[in-house]
């Protein structure tokens, strides 16, 4: 007796099992009656055929998109291009059905550059950055590999570089050119291109030479015009350090370049070594012994 | 007779099953995302460890500001977290949702999230994130759609003063 309650109450359990399986069965069977395309181009529009009659509410959520209107069953239901812009998931219900599909971007339309930094030392190699993302012409992002260009030119002279993006982007790293001024920094893909403008400048000093005279209140150290080594002249403002070490002790002086030169006033001084610096590079050095 | 009882008895138990255990879920999951953010493939530029977090806890405050802005039709919640076309595309939802009457219930399940993309400079971050969302389609107070699914999203954010704002959030059909 008890083995048979047993078995009954297993049958049952088997038979709610079975039920719900059916049910879950027969709901996905149902919802997957609506019959959409697994990915459109954005902007393409769409059409869903549509089974039985009468009129029904159609619901479709996606990324700027909430659409419920009426919609008479048994025909394509058209979404128009306007509804389908942005690239991104769709969710469609219809009578019970629901489907997803995705948007998928267009192609190359525009491109968000950053080119960094604005302003870069000449004749330094990978200084220049500039990271591409390309996009269509409703502003997604396009993940497809597409080819990208990048230049950059200065003085006449330009440097390129190719490249393919990768989920919808690419960089590169590019060398300034010899002479400062002004580079044209330009990524293009396809007809799309965007321009920015990179100011390169003098990097370090090449060398810097340095003469000293006697003046009325001491030393007055002066440099010859500092340039870089290919030849731009150092921006005004780069800082130049004059030191003069004597028996009293050392003297340091922190002067800006000012029309190409530095120049310092040292405290007077029958002996002692003056010696310029600006950054890393170290000038020539001046052993004084009061001005002979 | 007698053999429907068990059956009944059965799927009562189903349910009270599926009703205790689904609701303290969707309570915890709406305030909080869980996301796990792996930055060992992120290129050109490693991502350090304080970018990292900073990068997790405003990924998942972009998450939870858009779901509950997606329930409540709110794009003024949007700001502090969505910028450029993600901000606009969003509000536009969250316009369009309002005007059709409609509403999403996002039930955040959880997040993970590959960096696969960090620029030389250091101003923008492309993400990968597989999202295990529920996601309920709401008329009023009618469900017409729900759905358990797993969705890859292409996220772009960007330096601000002092967080990561998401400029794209694109939901793609896989990596």
């Amino acid at each position: 007796m008890t083995n048979d309650i047993e078995v009954k109450v297993k049958f049952g359990g088997m038979t709610a099992i079975v039920l719900l399986l059916m049910c879950c069965f027969a709901i996905a069977t149902h919802a997957a009656e609506l019959n959409v395309p697994a990915t459109v181009t954005a902007g393409s529009g769409l059409t869903i055929p549509s089974s039985g009659s009468g009129s029904a509410t159609l619901y479709v959520v996606g990324p700027g998109t909430a659409i419920k209107r009426q919609v008479q069953l048994g025909q394509g239901i058209q979404l128009s291009a306007e509804e389908l812009q942005n690239a991104g998931r769709y969710v469609v219900a219809l009578d019970g059905n629901t489907a997803t599909f995705f948007v998928i971007a267009g192609p190359v339309q525009s491109i968000a550059f950053l080119a960094r930094p604005s302003r870069v030392p000449a004749d330094t190699p990978n200084v220049v950055t500039g990271t591409a993302f390309v996009f269509d012409k409703y502003q997604n992002l396009v993940l497809q590999p597409q080819p990208i260009k990048f230049e950059l030119t200065a003085n006449g002279q330009t440097v390129s570089r190719s490249e393919t993006t990768k989920n919808g982007v690419a960089f590169a790293k590019l060398d300034s050119s010899k002479m400062e001024g002004p580079a044209q920094f330009v990524a293009s893909s396809g007809a799309a291109s965007v321009r920015r403008v990179v100011q390169e400048v003098a990097s370090d000093p090449c060398s810097i030479r340095m003469t000293a005279v006697r003046d009325k209140n001491g030393i007055l150290a002066r440099t010859e015009p500092i340039h870089d080594c290919a030849g731009n002249p150092v921006p005004d403002g780069t800082i130049v350090t004059f030191t003069a070490a004597d028996a009293k002790g050392k003297s340091t002086v922190d002067a800006r370049i000012k029309q190409g030169v530095a120049e310092a006033e040292l405290p007077a001084s029958n002996n002692a070594t003056i010696s310029v610096a600006s950054g890393v590079v170290v000038g020539n050095e001046i052993q004084w012994r009061g001005g002979q | 007779m007698k053999s429907v009882f068990p059956a009944v008895v059965a799927l009562a138990a189903l349910a009270v099953v599926v009703l205790v255990f689904r609701t303290p879920q969707r309570v915890l999951a709406a305030s909080t995302a869980s996301i796990a953010i792996n930055v060992e493939h992120a290129a050109p530029r490693e991502i350090e460890e304080t970018t990292q977090k900073a990068l997790g806890r405003d990924y998942a405050t972009a998450w939870q500001t858009m779901t509950e802005a997606l329930e409540q039709n709110r794009a003024d919640l949007l700001s502090g977290n969505f910028i450029g076309t993600a901000g606009d595309k969003l509000t536009a939802t969250i316009r369009e949702q309002a005007k059709a009457g409609l509403h999403q219930h996002i039930t955040d399940r959880g997040h993970v999230v590959d960096a696969v993309f960090y620029s030389p400079e250091g101003s923008a971050i492309e993400l990968h994130d597989t999202a295990q969302l529920q996601i309920d389609v709401m008329d009023g107070s009618r469900v017409v759609h729900t759905e358990n699914a797993t969705v890859h999203y292409v996220a772009l954010l960007t330096a601000a003063e002092n967080s990561w704002k998401v400029r794209v959030l694109e939901a793609v059909p896989g990596f």
